[in-house]
């Protein structure tokens, strides 16, 4: 069975038609990237799953139940996790409380006390290599700090799913590479599937994705293996002039 | 034992504070009064501090709450001095009107502007007690504007030694427990997911929702929360101490400015920042109103101005991160 | 005979109602450019009357004089508080901005009360009274009204014919379009908060014109609510919205004033000012956008 099933989801906005019919699958554990220009309707897509918006058709279950309509915060504890392009940890509280933020209301909220929580925080600090920064206020961290706590953040809800925005943009590609192996491991360890909105196929979703699902316009134009994906003609069409080695 | 104390260990020195003042003022001669002011205005810092502190969100029709948990207990009195009833149970049932009434107005206002976000909250509460006034005017409840005196009746209902007793001293004393409850309830809610919830939808409203966080349902616990202690307050201190209540004055907005003014200065959020506050400016009122009588808001509205400016995190904010790692931190919030 | 007063005390309401929408016209100015709330808006009616009655005793200047000079004082404190305090808060967390446009307002009503007292004050400005059929109206009142709606008019022109104005209408609609397109949106910020404030205070000399004797430094809160209800009936960010939105409230408050009189037993005064209270929170309950404002 699959863990996020989209079907003929359709968002529009006034005229514009944002996500067109779009119909979508996604299994435990499945690392999935999800590619398009800017205006493909990746960014709305993302949106309908994490319950920002609400489809005007079509319908989405996760873990069986739909969830067509339920409000963000009532996905968060099913077990779908989200990251932002740009990161947007609580300021003025410690880093280790923002971790542990993600713990207290994601899927084991109910079960574990505060300072349980608190220990999973410092859990998912030391894998992303920020347990040293763990006392420090969370608006004073670099950006590349900031991107590593969102993650870790996304991590402690225990989700089955992670919805990546933009993860990699405008990192150091040595930062890239140890990002995408300790995505690539937590993945794998705790079964979490990988969903990784980007505008260009660069090698970040080339090493972390096994599936592909290129956006044009609002409608699905590709949903294939990466291998494929890439020599697909349609592809090459919609980034001409970006060739997929950038 | 450990754990306890780093949770419960910054209620501590606030509590310290507390006994100070009210030894000072049991102690120093003269000092009763000024000490009794003083525990008001940590009382009502304190109070708002849980809704406007730990959100974020301003609420400029705060002292409406203030007003119907006097109108709580003053309502309680007269009506059961009228039945005949007499004890200390007429004042607990006063006090339990003093929660109940603004329990009910905050969730009516909160079911409409907690829904609202930031600046369209605030425009939202910017006529609740004004509101609430003119509807006991208008519609002449409860007495309408000529309020309701209720002296006799405590008379009646406490005898008349307990009854100056309490204006005198006894609501004072009371006020001092509300505040300490205040700060108790303010620091459970730091150390529970209630807390970390209100930081997080302070910091970031979005964010929290998508975190798993229903931010409607945490605004309206510290809404509610801090609306009871509001109303426990006015009912204590402004039903108890002087036993009259008219319309103007328990509704007068100065009351929330006052309010705005302790939390902002003493550090929105913080723990100890409400008492700081409150010392800072029920001092600095008291001794300005000796030397410069009628001048205290032209001094303060531009502190204001400065310190959302210049010191948006007030004293304890600032104090809170010159400690951060040391081995005094565990005793500030 | 109630028809009759109805109708007189509605026409009344809109003659009204085009001063309060004159007056909210500031607010929303500020609130759709730079997305700060005024809190402190009707400290600034306030100063505005103030100059009026000053201008008037002191030297004899006519209240219609004292229209543009009030407008000017307005520019000028208006730079002044963009400059000292505004300017740093505009991407501060909303709570700030809220409390420091509240500061401002007290520092306003302090400083005026220093300088003037706290008791009411009024000036008398002796024009005839004319009669319009459905109420006999002072003189005054028509000025104020006919006052407002030029200003109201004068803005309108200014927002569609000139530079400025389109820079301060894109910086509406898209700030950060508007900043791709070249448009210097921190002047646009300090023009916009300035003009705003220079009109709030003008319409405070009109309101003058309908209360003879209420002239006091804090007379300011219960506009500043007014002004509320009817930004919030107008959209809050269209000065032309809240413009119609006075008519409608001038009309809904006369209206309802003559209605609460009928009832027995209360104070219809004291319930009209309930009752905008509780339209403030119905308006924003059903419609948060504003009623009048299409789309």
């Amino acid at each position: 069975m699959s863990l996020l099933k989209l079907e003929k989801v359709t968002k529009r906005f006034g005229g514009l038609v944002a996500v067109n019919n779009v119909s979508l699958e996604i299994s435990e554990g499945e690392r999935l990237g999800i590619v398009g220009p800017n205006g493909s309707g990746k960014t709305t897509l993302f949106n309908l799953i994490s319950g920002v918006h609400i489809p005007d058709e079509g319908r989405i279950t996760f873990r069986g139940q739909d969830i067509t309509r339920f409000p963000p915060y009532k996905r968060a504890p099913l077990g779908l996790g989200r990251t932002f392009q740009i990161p947007r940890p609580f300021a003025s509280a410690t880093v280790r409380e923002n971790v542990a933020v993600g713990a207290m209301f994601g899927t084991l909220g109910k079960e574990l006390s505060v300072n349980e929580c608190l220990e999973l925080a410092d859990h998912y600090l030391d894998f992303m290599g920020l347990r040293a920064h763990a006392d420090k206020q969370a608006g004073t961290l670099t950006p590349v700090e900031k991107k590593l706590l969102e993650i870790a953040r996304a991590l402690a809800m225990k989700p089955r799913l992670i919805l990546m925005d933009e993860a990699m943009a405008g990192m150091h590609p040595k930062d890239i590479d140890k990002m995408v192996r300790l995505i690539q491991e937590v993945s794998d360890r705790e079964n979490i599937a990988v969903v990784a909105m980007v505008e260009h196929i660069m090698r970040a979703v080339l090493g972390l994705a096994q599936r592909v699902v290129v956006l044009h316009q609002g409608a699905k134009l590709v949903d294939s293996s990466t291998k494929e994906a890439l020599n697909d003609p349609r592809v090459v069409e919609v980034y001409l002039g970006h060739p997929p080695e950038e | 034992m450990g754990k306890r104390l780093s949770t419960y260990g910054p209620f501590i020195p606030v509590l310290a504070l507390y006994v100070i003042i009210f030894l000072v003022g049991k102690g120093v001669q003269g000092m009763w009064q000024v000490m009794a002011m003083l525990t008001f205005y940590c009382a009502l810092g304190q109070a708002f501090n849980i809704f406007l502190g730990m959100t974020g969100y301003v609420d400029f029709g705060y002292v409406a709450f203030l007003g119907v948990g006097t109108y709580g207990m003053a309502l309680s009195i007269t009506y059961l001095a009228h039945q005949g009833m007499t004890g200390p149970a007429v004042i607990i049932i006063g006090f339990l009107l003093a929660l109940i009434f603004p329990a009910l107005l905050s969730m009516a206002v909160g079911a409409v502007a907690l829904r609202l976000r930031g600046a369209y909250f605030a425009i939202a509460t910017i006529g609740v007690n004004e509101g609430f006034r003119y509807l006991i005017e208008g519609a002449k409840i409860w007495n309408g504007s000529e309020g309701m005196i209720f002296t006799s009746e405590l008379n009646q209902v406490l005898g008349r030694d307990t009854a100056s007793g309490l204006s005198t001293f006894w609501a004072d004393v009371y006020l001092f427990i509300i505040a300490a409850l205040a700060a108790l309830v303010t620091l459970h809610f730091m150390r529970s997911r209630i807390g970390y919830a209100l930081t997080a939808l302070r910091e970031d409203e979005d964010a929290a929702k998508v975190m798993g966080i229903n931010v409607t349902k945490y605004k309206i616990i510290a809404f509610i929360t801090s609306a009871c202690f509001a109303g426990l307050v006015g009912g204590t201190s402004w039903a108890l101490k002087t036993p009259y209540v008219f319309p103007p004055e328990v509704f007068e907005i100065h009351y929330t400015i006052e309010a705005i003014i302790i939390v902002l200065l003493g550090g929105a959020g913080t723990l100890m920042g409400p008492v700081i506050g409150a010392l800072i400016y029920g001092l600095s009122k008291y001794y300005l109103s000796i030397i410069l009588p009628g001048f205290q808001l032209l001094i303060f509205a531009p502190i204001i101005i400065v310190i959302i400016i210049a010191f948006p995190d007030g004293v304890m904010g600032v104090v809170k991160q010159r400690l951060r790692g040391t081995s005094l931190a565990r005793f500030i919030e | 005979m109630l028809l009759e007063q109805l109708a007189g005390n509605l026409f009344q309401g809109l003659v009204l109602g085009a001063v309060y929408g004159m007056a909210t016209m500031g607010l929303s100015l500020i609130f759709g450019v730079l997305r700060i709330v005024n809190v402190g808006h009707g400290a600034f009616i306030m100063v505005g009357a103030f100059v009026t009655l000053w201008l008037f005793t002191a030297l004899g200047i006519s209240p219609l004089v004292a229209v543009p000079v009030a407008f000017v004082v307005g520019l000028g404190l208006g730079f002044i508080f963009y400059y000292t305090a505004i300017k740093k808060l505009i991407k501060a967390p909303e709570l700030a901005s809220l409390l420091a446009t509240f500061s401002i307002g007290i520092l306003l009503e302090e400083v005026i009360k220093l300088i003037f007292g706290s008791e009411f004050r009024g000036y008398n400005w002796a024009l005839p009274k004319i009669d319009l059929g459905v109420t006999v109206l002072p003189l005054s009142k028509l000025y104020a009204c006919i006052g407002s709606i030029i200003i109201a008019l004068i803005l309108y022109l200014w927002f569609n014919k000139t530079r400025a104005g389109t820079a301060m209408r894109s910086v509406v609609e898209d700030t950060e379009g508007a900043k791709v397109c070249g448009v210097n949106v921190d002047r646009v910020y300090a023009n916009s908060f300035a003009i705003g404030i220079g009109l709030t205070l003008a319409s405070g000399v009109l309101l003058t014109m309908f209360i003879p004797v209420g002239i006091n430094p804090y007379m300011g809160g219960s506009y500043t609510l007014k002004a509320f209800v009817i930004a919030v009936l107008g959209g809050l960010t269209s000065p032309y919205g809240a413009f119609f939105g006075g008519l409608v409230f001038g009309l809904i408050e006369n209206g309802s004033y003559t209605l609460f009189a009928l009832i027995p037993g209360v104070e219809p005064f004291a319930l009209t000012r309930f009752l905008s209270f509780l339209m403030l929170l119905v308006i924003l309950l059903i419609r948060p956008t504003g009623i009048l404002k299409g789309k």
